[in-house]
């Protein structure tokens, strides 16, 4: 449904998109119950020429069913719910599943820099790509990314994988992704980080397995010359 | 007696003068006072009078010429400038100069800060002027003898500049995180120019001989 709105491209997308879905449905539900029980009522029992208010204090038990039976509905409602949060929670957040690759992001005032790993899929080694405001991933590919801040607190957010993680200094947060559809999306800061927060945008380009890997072989070359002329 | 044709000509040759000029002095007030309501972003930064500010690695602006500053701030805006991973202060600046939208946006920045009177930054840095200024010969071929800079040659005036942003900038030339786009001419030539500085002490000898001249205000 959210999709109306964004694109879901990742499976985390899905899941939260799903969950709101739930969320929004159970309660859409409920809320025109409600209300239409509200309106019929009062329409029912509408003033009446030669007709006495009746004072209802709500003690006889087919007066209290109509509290108590909604009551229960919530609780088995949120029963529902809750168990649905915690299992997208758990698989979005708590369970980083075995990666593909690992990427490192890290957020600056105002800036982002993404490090890739090169062809040969690991970090740390010559063929890594370091971009800025700029990040590449390969559909289908499970990311986790480190994320780190070198200075005050940044959120990593990307609208398009519901995914939102503040980056804090001094520390090393995890998380995960798989994206599921090519195309250039939006990357955010999420959290106020000074005067720039609103000028630090970036680029999420998903790229079909070909694409990715003839845009690594771009730029690998260019950080191996890089790395070269520097040593 | 009715005025002639020529004299008529004349008349209204000089109306529409002075009403041109009129309108040109006053749009040129208003682009100022537009620069100056911009300007007041950047003064978070480099001072509300351009003077800059060490702590927060912002140079001293104030008096740069306004062609010098246009070029600078649209390549912030193009991405030529403050591209490089581990160029901090670049890396502010560029999102703040997209944040003038339009051309017309940074001309009027530009224009404004041009007008504000050169400051004259402390000294903060050690270094052998005697030697900087053996060093600086090749320099003055662009920036000119005394640093007040050449537009011919897109150099900026150096002198009045903070010796701390001169030294990172040379720093930056040499590592490739400022110069190195492939779109930035002038900045390539300077990449090669601030290679001939050999290494750390040279640059701060040659910062600290710029350190001496006087700065001569907006006008190159």
């Amino acid at each position: 449904m959210l999709e109306w709105l964004i694109p879901a491209a990742s499976t985390s997308a899905d899941e939260i998109d799903w969950l709101f879905a739930v969320i929004f449905y159970t309660v859409g539900v409920w809320f025109v119950v409600a209300q239409g029980i509200f309106f019929g009522l009062i329409f029912k029992f509408r003033r009446r020429p030669g007709v006495r208010s009746l004072y209802v204090a709500g003690e006889t038990k087919d007066e209290k069913r109509w509290i108590s039976w909604p009551h229960y509905a919530v609780i088995a409602c949120d029963v529902v719910l809750i168990a649905g949060a915690i299992a997208v929670w758990r698989d979005v957040k708590q369970v980083i599943p075995p990666p593909d690759e690992t990427i490192r992001v890290i957020a600056q005032q105002w800036a982002w820099t993404f490090v890739h790993p090169g062809p040969d899929r690991q970090l740390d080694t010559p063929d890594d790509v370091v971009t800025v405001n700029e990040l590449h991933v390969r559909n289908g590919t499970t990311y986790e990314f480190e994320l780190t801040s070198q200075d005050v607190v940044h959120s990593f957010s990307i609208p398009v994988f519901r995914l939102k993680q503040d980056a804090v200094p001094g520390r090393m947060i995890k998380g995960w992704f798989r994206p599921t559809k090519t195309g250039t999306f939006d990357i955010a800061c999420a959290e106020m980080c000074g005067l720039g927060h609103a000028l630090m945008p970036a680029a999420l380009h998903i790229e079909s397995a070909e694409e990715h890997a003839a845009w690594l072989g771009e730029h690998t070359a260019v950080a191996a010359a890089a790395a070269g002329s520097r040593s | 007696m009715p005025p002639s044709r020529s004299s008529t000509l004349a008349i209204a040759a000089l109306v529409i003068s002075v009403a041109t000029s009129g309108r040109t002095s006053l749009a040129a007030a208003q682009d100022l006072a537009r620069g100056a309501a911009e300007y007041q972003l950047c003064a978070a930064c480099h001072g509300d009078r351009g003077a800059g500010d060490e702590s927060h690695g912002a140079p001293a602006i104030a008096g740069l010429p306004a062609w010098y500053l246009t070029a600078q701030l649209q390549k912030f805006r193009a991405g030529q400038r403050g591209y490089a991973r581990g160029d901090d202060t670049g890396l502010q600046m560029r999102p703040m100069a997209t944040s003038l939208h339009t051309d017309a946006d940074v001309a009027d920045v530009a224009a404004y800060v041009a007008t504000l009177p050169p400051a004259t930054p402390a000294a903060t840095l050690p270094g052998d002027a005697v030697h900087g200024q053996a060093l600086f010969a090749p320099c003055s071929a662009c920036h000119g003898p005394d640093g007040g800079g050449n537009e011919a040659l897109k150099a900026p005036r150096l002198a009045g500049q903070a010796d701390w942003y001169l030294l990172a900038q040379l720093a930056k030339f040499r590592s490739g995180a400022r110069g190195a786009h492939k779109d930035d001419v002038t900045g390539a030539q300077m990449r090669a120019m601030a290679s001939t500085l050999v290494d750390e002490q040279a640059m701060r000898d040659v910062v600290a001989y710029v350190r001496t001249l006087a700065p001569t205000g907006g006008t190159k």
